[in-house]
């Protein structure tokens, strides 16, 4: 039976892994019950690939046992309160009162930046040695490259928007989608989006997919009234149980420009 | 006149200190230890204590943080505020209230589960009162700014910042709602002087 000592072998490599990734409480893991299982595959297994899955198993278990050290040290700490305390503590107090928790645990550094004579005068050496822009744009070579996408972190990172900028401005377009849906709770996606200018028009739609894509609000479609409704959610909905798709929607200029005359 | 040069040599050497660990000189702010030996010579740490002395009137402090239980050549000095700022003080320096409070429940949720807690599990747990939005770039943020870290596993640490700034007992005390006095330890200077006197000893 290989495949049911390969399976056991697995199993206990799976768990020694998921203590020391999900910090599970080690004293849950058997570790004798499961040294004495491997003893007894030991004289039974036949192939390489189970002799490495062995070690494997081995060496996770003893992983498991510092972790115990590890964890009785921790719970003998004064650090130690229990965590599940800690959890309900936190679910229970409102954010300034969980402001106010770190304010008075917090001593910030005070740090100086400062050029020095000596930075001072790299940066004129630099500067007098750096050939004119036109001279080094010159000699560039160039490779065309294929366009791809580039992620909001890629984005903010680079220093193209800041995140923080981003964070409010969504804040802001959820709210006024709120105010605009109001008591119906919904309204039409083009209304919404449409703006005096097509730049404006095709930033808000871009808004509005990453509120669509966090769960903030959700699109209805009904095909046979072309129509796409935007209904704002009062609670962000958590999307790892729901079933998501994708809605391209395009937005040319032409078909802005025919909305603006229809509806003013 | 031999008294009062060694008074001159001993300001120079604080003048010194002060520079290294006020003035930002690589990434990090602060000087390693062997950094301050090399420039103040192998009593440094009496130097520190004198200088932590200084800095008590202005309400700061000199802070030693190591990166494991022992201390070594590698750990850091810093100088912080002594006492914490309030609350409405702490919004001057371009914190939000909101960006606070996830720092806490980051930080205090990792220190429950012995100083490491997967992301996702922490983003789940800010999503039950941030937007996720605000969340993701929040986090991004403190772990470029030292409060906090991550391995390629998606495991989050306390960061090198927040070990030198975050009274990591205090905050959990307080979560608890037990009034923290400050430690004793906290309440000295922190510049560690047992070492000095057994290096002086040999």
């Amino acid at each position: 039976m290989p495949g049911e000592r390969q399976e056991t072998l697995l199993r206990i490599i799976d768990l020694c892994d998921t203590v020391r990734m999900r910090g599970l409480d080690p004293f849950d893991v058997e570790v004798r019950e499961f040294f004495d299982r491997l003893r007894e595959l030991l004289p039974k297994l036949r192939k390489h690939e189970e002799f490495y899955l062995d070690i494997q198993a081995v060496l996770g278990l003893a992983d498991v046992v510092f972790q115990q050290g590890e964890w009785i040290k921790h719970k003998s700490s004064l650090l130690y309160l229990d965590p599940l305390l800690i959890t309900l503590k936190l679910h229970a107090l409102p954010p300034k009162d969980l402001a106010g928790v770190l304010a008075r645990a917090w001593h910030p550094i005070v740090q100086l930046e400062s050029l020095s004579p000596h930075g001072i005068k790299e940066a004129q050496g630099y500067w007098t040695n750096l050939p004119p822009l036109e001279e080094r744009w010159r000699g560039l070579e160039t490779t065309e490259v294929l366009t791809g996408e580039i992620g909001r972190r890629e984005l903010a990172r680079l220093g193209i928007t800041t995140e923080e900028d981003f964070a409010a401005v969504l804040d802001r377009t959820w709210r006024d989608l709120k105010d605009a849906a109001g008591v119906r709770g919904a309204l039409s996606y083009w209304d919404f989006i449409s703006k005096r200018s097509f730049e404006e028009t095709v930033a808000l739609a871009w808004l509005v997919s990453f509120l669509v894509t966090y769960g903030y609000a959700t699109l209805e479609l009904k095909p046979l009234e072309e129509e796409i409704l935007l209904k704002p959610l009062a609670k962000p909905r958590k999307l790892e149980r729901v079933a998501t798709f994708s809605v391209p929607i395009a937005i040319s200029r032409a078909e802005w420009l025919q909305r603006r005359k229809e509806h003013g | 006149m031999a008294e009062g040069g060694d008074i001159v040599e001993l300001r120079e050497r604080m003048a010194r200190a002060a520079q290294l660990l006020l003035y930002k000189h690589h990434m990090q702010p602060g000087a390693k230890a062997w950094e301050l030996r090399r420039a103040l010579g192998r009593d440094y740490e009496q130097v520190l204590k004198l200088f932590d002395a200084e800095l008590e009137k202005l309400g700061l402090q000199v802070k030693r943080v190591s990166e494991g239980e022992a201390s070594s050549e590698s750990d850091r000095y810093y100088v912080t505020l002594r006492g914490h700022p309030k609350l409405t003080e702490a919004r001057t320096f371009g914190w939000r209230i909101d960006d606070m409070a996830m720092l806490t429940v980051t930080l205090a949720h990792i220190l429950s589960k012995q100083g490491k807690a997967p992301l996702k599990e922490v983003e789940r747990m800010l999503e039950e009162k941030f937007p996720r939005w605000r969340i993701e770039s929040t986090l991004d943020r403190f772990i470029r700014r030292g409060y906090l870290s991550e391995d390629d596993e998606g495991l989050l640490y306390v960061g090198w910042r927040a070990r030198a700034e975050i009274d990591q007992r205090t905050l959990l005390g307080l979560l608890l709602g037990k009034e923290e006095k400050p430690s004793e330890a906290e309440a000295e200077p922190k510049v560690e002087t047992k070492k000095e006197e057994e290096t002086r000893k040999d």
